[in-house]
């Protein structure tokens, strides 16, 4: 395959469809249906269109991966420089372990075809509303009940079915929309016969969709819930950080600002709600929303995984929950952590190895959404001063760690919110707010 | 009037509504029929007294009036009646009391007892109305509360003890101007004045107050389930109901988990040796469960579990046998509120487990307990725990009967076992995340081992065959029909198996219509008659082998099948097994990496099913996932990687994964949970399509056992698809879809008596019928000479074969049985003939097919 192509991208009576192909090959659509939409306002149209192009571009690095072919043609109007700058950025940066893993070197073979731009855009005029994207996991409905708290309106929003999602958008107890995402079955046919597989920028191609939701809705604000923690490279390869995370992180977050402002124009806020929080400062919020605890999940493992028994939820074998389970430990009485979990995954012997590498102490750092080795270092640290938890093997064992090395900053300073972040002034009151 | 009177209890539901108040009068009039007198306990209508709680937590619960009224205005309409001075006056006395709102104690306990008091009344009126005459009985002028040492004030108003002794004396004031009353539960009268109420389960408590007072001749609880169970049917729905119990027995099953009956309702009853009953309000003609002084019955009764238990664990440091050790201990418990249920002590270590009690989740409470005791000990929290009981009087005399379930428990890390000296449980503390299912399946081993069976003494109808709805359809045997034509088959020679293509179709045409399937497999291990074959293939199912065996027979019986449909899963295939799959052209599934690597030739560019082994690596403790299974079966999930290499490097692709867990499975989630395990782990396999979700779907063996319910399986595959839609789902059953097409003919040969045991020693044996000998699996059998008579012995059905484990079945009632008579030995159409040998150079059965 030479070429990956930009065929179509339309959007008729709530679904968009959004075509691709490689040389002269099957066209491949993916499909967006938008439960109830209500009509595109004819003011808003024009933008709509433009966001539609820029959804069509992202999340056709799902399909460019396939072959990751040196040359990229628009059969469509291409982006303005600036953007298709910003698409080669994401192409890369977001596909940087996918590199990795399947050595292939993408820095300068993405390269986006462009034509002028028209100018700077007009403002939107879009109600005072905020969309919120849910995942499944405790980000983000800590981001919504931080909404909540302080009256803002909110939409909560989900991309593909999800049996997990839609109980906690059941459990938040507000209307939300699911856009039902269908990728081109063909995407599947290519992968079995050797296509090239790996991670994707789901954020990334989630902001996109989550701009259509903004237009065809109407919300002026959309409030991902990613942490700090993303913006930390993974793993360094040969001098370069790979961020498993990347489209989670602030260089993503700023770079998709730019890309909203210039190319759809001003009147739209995109921030992640919890970037000025670590995910222990998110941990210890959400060991307060009690109502999540039975429906929720961030393992990505078992992330499709119907049931209410906590092993259904709960993989417990992978780093996700190894890192939510020690990030919550510190502020949930022992016994109820652990129904929650249905496994005290501090007492178990195998997970030690685990465990260090989370800390830092040894072994590699996993290719996963956790937080920093100084946050994990905290938690252990506060645990090991504990006596319901200081028996347990992994405790036990960080004791020993911890000995060797200077002590981590206690937990309440890893709980004050710091570094950049965006939120719009209207919300800046939560950074305020006690954790 | 002397007759000892029948206290009859009704709780918040069977008060609701007019329809069960019909119900309620039925009930009353027939026990005033047996010339009784009857005293009906009611609860207040459901959702009252919560509904007075919360109105009492607001500053105005006067608010609250209309909301409160309103049910009970309701059902006085739907029953018919006119508002007398009476009930103005009862609503009139909540009206005032609500205005008369106080933080006071007294004032808390009078407002709550006003839902029995207005349902109580409801009730009078109707009953009068009804039956011609009942007294409205004020429960407070009986029932005085126990002022008890250090009591809290709280306690004394609002869970309150009474204690009776009979006073038969009494039912003259109760039954004086007539045989029926009806009186409150939940309240009684505080010894120095004003209202107390009896707590939690505070109604049942009334009921048997009120049976031990006036020495009753019995008290019925009727409640919305027909009893107690032998575990939780929620949990099993095989469970049996308890048709007998004694009171410690009963006492016992409520404290561990069971919710029917509150504990604390059967002391007085003890005492005073009156038994109680529990029925089911909806289902009256139901047996329900007795509680009563019943000679001592050993064995185990039930199961229970309870969930999210703590353990705390102290190890000793140097202070254990010193005086007041473990008084220290106990009291640093007792200062933190929390209250100590199970124990376990060796020479260096006790370990105490608690419940889930709000106390304990208050935070802090534990990290301040466990502060307190490291000044005296070494101190660990074990949680999440589940506390395991098997239940039942003189346990420990069963213990040689119980190895099989002692080893399934032994599997998991057990923190705790406690078997105190009244000999009425054994407990077991395990990992919750090793408990899953561990009630069921020890619920299982009771059911297969017999232990739950009697003569229907104790043991019941399952819950299941009670409740279960639709999905209970009990099949006629095909074979009744057939009765003249088997007898004749048996007069050519025995043993012989029968099979009914018939039935064997009817079940393949049930499956094939499950929404969400893409493919049935059968898997022809079951029953390799070519017969059989012909006709699954007529049904349009695949096929399933794991022998080169297999495949000659597949080819032998259905000249011209396309390989296509046959998945090929042997356990250590050889190099020509895989060979003469490949050149047939079915697909293959491989076990393990072995065969790649020594012959990667016959697999290159292949399309391949990788056998995974979720028992292991899916949420267990370390213990089960090495020593558990055992199964050779497979390979984990943390194998697939390597296989993925393996696979890319001979470009052979993986296009299924394939799991098989087990046999015998009634709950059609297995399926689903097996289906979405799949999904997850092919969520890193991008060539997967297919999820060959195994076999193991459930036959019931007994009669009245309801099968798997089809329509849920259904809904659990279609929820599959819908959430994975890449993927096609397969099975592959075999037992289900022959099992009960086949039937085993077999003559008596002889008789032999042995003390109080009958033998009918058969032609068959285990060399015809390995499964009772291997799997102890029970096959129901039929005396088919004399099918029309009655049952009139019990006996063990053995064969001809020199080995001890040479039984079919075991104390199996039997119309008087002759030598000659032909047995007819059921479900048999799966593992029968498949599995027959020729030892002791025994022949081998025949086999027809019609």
């Amino acid at each position: 395959m030479r070429v990956f192509r930009f065929l179509d991208a339309r959007y008729e009576a709530g679904e968009a469809r959004l075509v691709y192909a490689f040389d002269g090959g099957p066209e491949l659509t993916e499909s967006l249906r938008f439960p109830g939409a209500p009509a595109v306002p004819p003011e808003r149209a024009e933008a709509f269109e433009r966001a539609l192009a820029l959804t069509h571009w992202i999340a056709g690095v799902s399909y460019y991966k396939a072959f990751a072919p040196a040359r990229i043609e628009c059969a469509t109007a291409p982006p303005d420089p600036a953007v298709a700058a910003a698409l080669e950025r994401i192409y890369v940066e977001g596909l940087a372990e996918f590199s990795f893993r399947n050595g292939i070197d993408l820095r300068g073979r993405v390269r986006f075809p462009s034509a002028q731009g028209s100018g700077p855009r007009p403002s939107l005029s879009l109600p005072r509303r905020t969309l919120l994207p849910l995942g499944g996991g405790k980000d983000s409905l800590v981001a919504l009940e931080m909404l909540r708290e302080v009256g803002e309106p909110l939409l909560p929003v989900w991309v593909g079915r999800s049996a997990l999602i839609e109980a906690c958008a059941e459990r938040a107890g507000l209307p939300a929309i699911n856009v039902d995402r269908q990728i081109a079955p063909e995407l599947f046919e290519l992968n079995r016969q050797g296509a090239l597989n790996g991670h994707v920028p789901v954020t990334a191609i989630h902001s996109a969709i989550m701009v259509l939701v903004a237009l065809l809705y109407g919300a002026d604000a959309i409030a991902f819930a990613n942490e700090r923690s993303a913006d930390l490279p993974t793993r360094v390869i040969e001098g370069r950080g790979v961020n498993h995370q990347w489209s989670k992180s602030l260089d993503f977050e700023r770079l998709f600002r730019t890309m909203l402002g210039g190319w759809i124009g001003a009147g739209i806020e995109y921030f992640s709600l919890l970037r000025p929080f670590s995910e222990l400062a998110v941990a210890a919020r959400f060991s307060r929303m009690r109502r999540y605890f039975d429906v929720f999940s961030s393992c990505n493992r078992n992330f499709r995984i119907l049931g209410t028994r906590p092993a259904s939820r709960w993989c417990g074998e992978c780093p996700k929950c190894h890192f939510v389970y020690l990030a919550m430990a510190p502020f949930l009485p022992k016994p109820e952590l652990a129904a929650v979990f249905g496994r005290n995954l501090l007492d178990e012997e195998s997970l030690i190895p685990a465990y260090a590498a989370l800390a830092g102490i040894a072994g590699e750092r996993p290719f996963e959404c956790v937080g920093e080795p100084v946050e994990v270092r905290a938690a252990l640290a506060a645990l090991a001063e504990q006596a319901a938890w200081r028996e347990d093997a992994v405790i036990a064992a960080a004791r020993r760690w911890l000995e060797r090395l200077p002590p981590p900053p206690s937990l309440g300073e890893l709980l004050r919110p710091s570094g950049p972040h965006h939120l719009p002034s209207r919300l800046e009151s939560l950074l305020d707010a006690p954790h | 009037m002397s007759a000892r009177p029948v206290v009859l209890k009704f709780g918040g539901t069977s008060v609701a509504s007019a329809e069960r108040w019909v119900e309620i009068g039925r009930i009353a009039r027939a026990r005033l029929g047996e010339g009784r007198p009857v005293l009906i306990v009611v609860s207040a209508l459901a959702g009252i007294t919560n509904a007075l709680l919360a109105a009492m937590r607001d500053p105005k619960p006067g608010q609250a009036l209309p909301e409160l009224l309103k049910p009970h205005h309701e059902l006085r309409r739907a029953l018919r009646l006119s508002d007398g001075a009476e009930w103005e006056a009862a609503v009139e006395r909540l009206r005032s009391l609500a205005a008369e709102a106080s933080d006071s104690l007294a004032w808390q306990a009078e407002w709550l007892a006003q839902g029995e008091l207005l349902s109580s009344r409801i009730g009078a009126d109707w009953l009068a109305r009804e039956l011609g005459r009942c007294r409205f009985v004020d429960a407070r002028e009986f029932l005085i509360a126990q002022p008890i040492p250090n009591q809290s004030e709280r306690a004394s108003r609002l869970s309150a003890l009474c204690e009776v002794r009979p006073q038969p004396e009494r039912r003259e004031r109760l039954f004086g101007t007539g045989p029926l009353a009806i009186t409150q539960g939940f309240i009684a009268a505080h010894p120095e004045g004003g209202t107390a109420l009896l707590g939690r389960g505070g109604s049942d408590t009334s009921a048997s107050l009120f049976g031990a007072l006036l020495q009753a001749e019995r008290v019925e609880i009727w409640t919305d389930v027909a009893g107690m169970f032998s575990a939780n049917p929620r949990e099993v729905p095989e469970a049996r109901l308890l048709r007998e119990l004694d009171y410690e027995e009963a006492q016992e099953i409520a404290s561990t988990g069971a919710k029917v009956l509150h504990p604390r309702c059967l002391d007085p009853l003890k005492e005073a040796a009156v038994p109680l009953y529990v029925f089911d309000t909806a289902r009256p003609e139901l047996p329900g469960t007795r509680i009563g002084t019943s000679p001592p019955r050993p064995g185990v009764k039930a199961i229970s579990a309870r969930h999210r238990v703590t353990l705390v664990s102290m190890e000793t440091i140097g202070m254990w046998q010193q005086v007041g050790f473990l008084a220290a201990v106990f009291d640093i418990f007792r200062r933190h509120g929390l209250s100590v249920d199970l124990i376990g002590s060796a020479e260096t270590n006790v370990t105490v487990s608690l419940d889930p009690t709000e106390n304990l989740l208050e935070p802090g409470t534990i990290e301040a307990l466990c502060k307190d005791l490291a000044s005296v000990c070494r101190v660990k929290v074990i949680a999440p725990c589940t506390a395991i009981s098997l239940v039942g009087r003189g346990i420990r005399s069963w213990m040689h009967r119980l190895s099989e379930l002692m080893r399934l428990i032994g599997e998991r890390r057990v923190h705790l076992v406690s078997q105190s000296s009244n000999d009425l449980n054994l407990t077991f503390v395990v990992d919750e995340a090793d408990a899953g299912d561990l009630v069921p399946r020890l619920h299982e081993l009771l059911l297969r081992f017999g232990l739950l069976e009697d003569d229907g003494a104790v043991f019941g109808p399952s819950w299941k065959s009670l409740y279960g709805g639709a999905a209970s359809v009990v099949r006629r045997e095909w074979w009744r029909e057939w009765r003249e034509r088997l007898l004749e088959e048996a007069a050519l020679g025995t043993p012989v198996y029968v099979y009914d293509l018939a039935t064997a179709r009817a079940r393949a045409r049930e499956l094939r219509s499950l929404a969400g399937l893409d493919r049935l497999l059968y898997a022809v291990k079951a029953n390799a008659h070519p017969a059989l074959i012909a006709a699954f293939a007529e049904e349009g199912l695949g096929f399933e082998c794991v022998s080169a065996g297999e495949l000659k027979r597949l080819a032998a019986a259905l000249p011209g099948l396309d390989f296509e449909r046959v998945l090929f899963t042997p356990s250590f295939g050889e190099e020509a097994d895989f060979a003469l799959a490949r050149r047939l052209g079915a697909r293959i599934t491989i076990d393990d990496l072995g065969p790649l690597r020594r012959w990667p030739e016959l697999f290159r560019g292949q399309s391949l099913f990788l056998r995974i082994d979720l028992g292991r690596g899916v949420g267990h403790h370390e213990k089960v996932r090495t020593g558990g299974s055992g199964s050779k079966f497979g390979m984990t999930p943390a194998e697939l990687g390597e296989a993925e290499r393996a696979c890319r490097e001979l470009g052979a692709t993986i296009e299924g994964l394939h799991a098989h867990l087990g046999s015998g499975i009634f709950d059609p989630d297995h399926w689903r949970e097996v289906g979405a395990q799949l999904a997850s782990l092919a969520d890193r396999l991008p060539a997967v399509r297919i999820l060959d979700l195994g076999g193991g779907l459930g036959v019931p063996s007994r009669p009245a056992e309801p099968g798997l319910d089809l329509g849920a399986l259904s809904a659990a595959l279609s929820e599959l698809s819908r959430l994975y839609p890449r993927f096609r789902f397969w099975l592959e059953p075999g037992r289900y879809l022959v099992a009960e097409a086949g039937v085993l003919l077999a003559r008596v040969r002889g008789l032999k008596r042995k003390q109080s045991q009958v033998f009918l020693g058969l032609d068959a044996g285990m060399h015809t019928l390995l499964r009772p000998a291997l799997y102890d699996a029970y096959h129901p059998v039929w005396n088919l000479s004399r099918l029309d008579e009655p049952a009139s012995m019990r006996a063990h059905l053995v064969g001809p074969i020199c080995e001890s484990g040479d039984i079919l079945a075991r104390h199996r009632a039997l119309p008087e049985t002759a030598p000659g008579d032909v047995i007819l030995i059921g479900l048999a159409g799966a593992y029968g003939a498949a599995m027959a040998s020729r030892y002791n150079l025994q022949p081998l059965p025949r086999e027809v097919a019609w």
